[in-house]
């Protein structure tokens, strides 16, 4: 489980980036708390610095949605989906605990050296 | 040409053709007086929501405009930090959160913030402030968006106000037209092919009345004497004593607008605000005019005719009293078009002369010549 924030730090229609080898995001549509990989199948870029609306983020760069409870690309140019993690909330304190899943790299993001 | 010695008391002299002509020339009055001046370059009703942005020559630089998501109207420089693409291509338009530039999507949000940008999360030593666009000074005053592109800009007060006061006789004394609540009736934008100078002259002196502008003399008679209401201090010009208002063909116009007093009645005052901005006031409406000096040889310039809310959204016909101006519009720049060339001539190496009824011009020259300094003298 990874340690995010208190509760109360990510205001309803906003989210935060774990950083770590596979960046998550955390992002809170309606007082529902969603975890997701951060960073966009598409092209490298933070979700977390996209917008929520309705269960879904849009990433800010080229408008891909994706569905917060599944991690499916809900809208392109993204295609591939993001995981999906599950988010704890204890003593006012939010956690994640990672997918086993492998992540999906964007195509780009892949070319770039890490 | 005529020498300081061999000219008649009454005349002065204008400044030579190469003012008029000279790319060179024209490039330093941008520089030195469209990059330092505040200039009106929209009217802050077209940016009515978050997203709303328009774009503006300011100078040689391209600025846009956008209202944030918190209401505020910001300027930024029109130019992507990263590789330098020009951000927004369309005079104006909406978006719905960010301004994005076509080229490698830099994002940026509406308050110039670097939001995203590829692979910028493995960048994290970008302070996205420090690369987010570059603001341009912005004030709002008579409805209008007003920017500056010095780093420190003169002080709006005493630079734009003071001129306006000044002409029409008082502190606040516009503020009876209160032009940032009326409504735009019509708008057009002239492309004329003339120096800015020719235009601002033009409209600085009325010795060209009686002779281009039949219809404007008609509901002004003053006007045929030639001296123009900006000669004067807190000076209105009186319409005619069969006019019913200002407006082609001398027809009523609209209620006269709310704050102002019965003196203000039936004249005309014409303000000039340099660099670029006229504003010409009667009773039932306001004509904004802005310039925009796009070449030594053209200037853009965009009119707004203002009107009461209520007589905008009443659908009244508006057309025989914005028609006048419009008229006038036109004759005077064709007036500005058939100078330019002259500019050019050998004649006008020296310039020509300004009449007694034009020499108050002679203080926008000195302006000119001073803002340039050095380099023309």
């Amino acid at each position: 489980m990874i340690e995010v924030c208190a509760a109360d730090a990510i205001p309803a229609g906003e989210g935060i980036r774990v950083d770590g080898d596979v960046p998550v995001a955390v992002f809170n549509s309606g007082g529902t708390l969603y975890a997701i990989d951060d960073t966009c199948t598409h092209q490298d870029a933070s979700l977390a610095d996209g917008w929520v609306e309705e269960c879904a983020v849009e990433c800010p760069l080229h408008a891909s949605c994706f569905d917060l409870r599944t991690g499916q690309a809900s809208g392109p140019p993204a295609r591939k989906p993001v995981r999906t993690h599950r988010v704890v909330v204890a003593d006012g304190i939010v956690y994640v605990e990672l997918s086993s899943d492998p992540a999906a790299v964007p195509t780009a993001g892949s070319l770039v050296p890490s | 040409m005529t020498t300081a010695a061999a000219r008649p008391a009454s005349l002065l002299p204008t400044l030579p053709g190469r003012f008029y002509a000279d790319p060179a020339l024209f490039a330093l009055e941008q520089e030195r007086i469209f990059e330092t001046q505040w200039l009106a370059v929209a009217r802050t009703a077209d940016l009515a929501g978050p997203g709303a942005f328009q774009t503006a020559g300011a100078g040689r630089e391209s600025v846009v405009l956008v209202r944030g998501r918190d209401g505020v109207l910001r300027a930024f420089l029109n130019v992507c930090r990263h590789r330098g693409a020009r951000l927004c291509e369309q005079p104006a338009g909406q978006v719905a959160r960010t301004l994005q530039c076509p080229y490698h999507a830099w994002t940026y949000a509406l308050d110039g913030r670097l939001a995203a940008a590829p692979n910028l999360s493995r960048m994290d030593d970008i302070d996205r402030a420090a690369y987010g666009l570059v603001p341009v000074h912005l004030t709002e005053w008579l409805g209008y968006a007003w920017i500056c592109l010095a780093a420190s800009p003169p002080d709006f007060a005493a630079a734009v106000q003071a001129a306006v006061a000044e002409r029409l006789g008082g502190d606040g004394a516009i503020d009876a037209w209160s032009l940032g609540t009326l409504a735009v009736g019509r708008r057009v934008t002239y492309d004329v092919r003339a120096n800015w100078k020719l235009i601002i002259e033009n409209f600085m002196e009325c010795y060209h009345c009686a002779t281009i502008h039949p219809e404007l003399t008609e509901v002004i008679p003053e006007f045929a004497g030639g001296y123009a209401a900006q000669y004067y201090t807190g000076y209105g010009a009186a319409f005619g004593d069969d006019v019913q208002g200002f407006t082609v063909d001398g027809t009523g116009g609209f209620p006269a607008l709310g704050g102002l007093g019965a003196d203000r009645d039936r004249r005309y005052y014409a303000v000039t605000v340099r660099p670029q901005v006229f504003i010409n006031l009667v009773s039932d409406h306001v004509i904004f005019h802005r310039m925009t000096p796009v070449a030594a040889d053209r200037t853009i310039v965009d009119c707004d005719w203002l009107y009461a809310p209520s007589v905008i959204a009443g659908g009244a016909d508006i057309g025989q009293s914005a028609e006048l101006f419009h008229r006038v519009n036109q004759q005077d720049f064709a007036a500005c078009e058939r100078c330019q060339p002259g500019m050019s001539s050998r004649l006008y190496a020296g310039g020509g002369v300004l009449v007694p009824s034009e020499h108050h011009i002679a203080g926008f020259h000195a302006w000119v010549t001073e803002a340039l300094g050095d380099a023309v003298t």
